[in-house]
């Protein structure tokens, strides 16, 4: 399975981050997405004509949706770990994972603008990023109230991993965390699920 | 005699208890002043400027590592005391025992961690409070005053401390820390007796979220 990769976009973390603690093998080509803009190349338009990252290739099978990449290697794992068997447990899964990579493109997108010179306006998609940090904060209180410790349950999914980046890395695009705590107990907990890895921006505690 | 001047100084509560994990930092804004608080490894929560002497840097993006607490940029690890003891760059070095973080008088009450400010105020230590459990902190766009004003008019008392409200609501009594910011932000910390059941933990949540709405609608009209 090949990921066309750059190493400073979220979006590739984030499968990064699910290939690794579901031990999926991922064999790495690192576009020159910035400055260089390969990913628009005519080669690369070929693979994805929209000229975004990440891409997935297995064989014949390329995957370009962020949600289809994600649920496609979660799929790989042999434990099936992050995905839910059940109908309900994995609607509820979907439904946060839909939060992770649908709404939550307000603060990718802030800081692509922040950081790798993206069109668009910084303080208006932070104020958006807010709004949905305070929707998943609210939610992750009322989840600990429950006896559940992640998004969708009481163990970690798929969701829980779409969804760290965006707060993981909310400072590059200057939105603090002091008004997030039961975000930042939650974070905590999936820095300490086995496989975990960082990326630039999200040190490295050890 | 000697004569000093006292800084008027006051507590204020700047998180919940059991938001504040063994071996976690977190940064907070009181009053203006930029706070880190963090527990260490032993339980003991501490509240220092959020600063660090090296460069400045925000101690809060920094890391807890046993007692000690490093700061992220260039890895300066500080004890309990505030004290730097080592440098990454220099390991070979004695560190100066000059090289401290200031730290503010700091307490745990009522499910409650508090700050005394201003830093340098003259430690005094913090009235007891009866056990209470931390259920939400919520961070509204609106000023103590303008939040204190609101939870008035839903009936609020004040607490047997500065910074505190007692609520009563849907058969629960609250105790409600507030946390000003700045003029435009607060925090309030909401709190329960011990064994309050989870159903009328939900409404809590409910009411304020609900609150935390209202509140900012009437400032952007306003
Ligand atoms: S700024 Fe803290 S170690 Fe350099």
């Amino acid at each position: 399975m090949i990921l066309h990769n750059y190493d400073l976009f979220e979006n590739c973390y984030r499968v990064r981050l699910v290939a690794s603690c579901a031990e999926v093998a991922l064999e790495l080509i690192n576009v020159d997405a910035f400055p260089g803009t390969e990913e628009k190349s005519p080669e690369y338009l070929k693979l994805n004509p929209m000229g975004r990252l990440p891409i997935l290739e297995d064989n014949a099978l390329v995957l370009r949706n962020l949600s289809a990449v994600l649920i496609y290697v979660a799929e790989q794992d042999i434990d099936k770990r992050f995905i839910p068997d059940e109908a309900k447990d994995r609607a509820r899964m979907m439904d946060w994972l839909g939060f992770a990579c649908d709404d939550l493109a307000v603060a990718v997108q802030a800081r692509a603008v922040a950081l790798l010179d993206a069109a668009g306006d910084v303080a208006e998609l932070r104020a958006q990023a807010r709004a949905l940090f305070r929707i998943l904060d609210d939610h992750l209180t009322r989840q600990s109230l429950r006896g559940e410790n992640f998004v969708a349950g009481d163990v970690p999914s798929l969701a829980d991993l779409a969804l760290f980046p965006a707060f993981a890395l909310s400072r590059d695009f200057n939105l603090d965390h002091d008004e997030f705590p039961a975000l930042r107990l939650w974070a905590r907990r999936i820095r300490l699920l086995p496989g975990f890895i960082t990326m630039p921006g999200i040190p490295d505690y050890h | 005699m000697t004569q000093t001047v006292e800084v008027l100084s006051q507590w204020v509560p700047i998180a919940l208890s059991n938001m504040i994990e063994s071996g976690t930092s977190a940064g907070v804004v009181a009053k203006g002043a930029e706070i880190v608080v963090w527990r260490d490894s032993s339980g003991v929560a501490h509240a220092w400027e959020d600063r660090c002497p090296h460069r400045g840097m925000k101690m809060s993006f920094g890391f807890v590592r046993g007692d000690h607490i490093t700061c992220l940029y260039h890895g300066w690890e500080y004890d309990q005391s505030g004290t730097c003891q080592y440098i990454p760059a220099h390991p070979e070095v004695e560190v100066p025992k000059s090289i401290c973080v200031a730290r503010y008088g700091v307490a745990e009450a009522g499910g409650l961690i508090w700050a005394q400010l201003p830093l340098g105020s003259s430690e005094s230590s913090f009235a007891g409070l009866p056990a209470m459990e931390g259920v939400k902190s919520v961070y509204i766009d609106a000023s103590d005053a303008t939040v204190l004003a609101v939870l008035r008019k839903q009936g609020c008392a004040d607490g047997d401390v500065a910074n505190v409200v007692i609520l009563e609501r849907d058969g629960a009594t609250m105790t409600i820390g507030i946390q000003p910011i700045s003029s435009a932000q607060c925090a309030l910390h909401i709190t329960v007796p011990e064994g309050c059941a989870g159903d009328v933990r939900e409404s809590i949540l409910d009411w304020s979220e609900e609150l935390r709405r209202s509140i900012e609608e009437l400032e952007v009209v306003t």
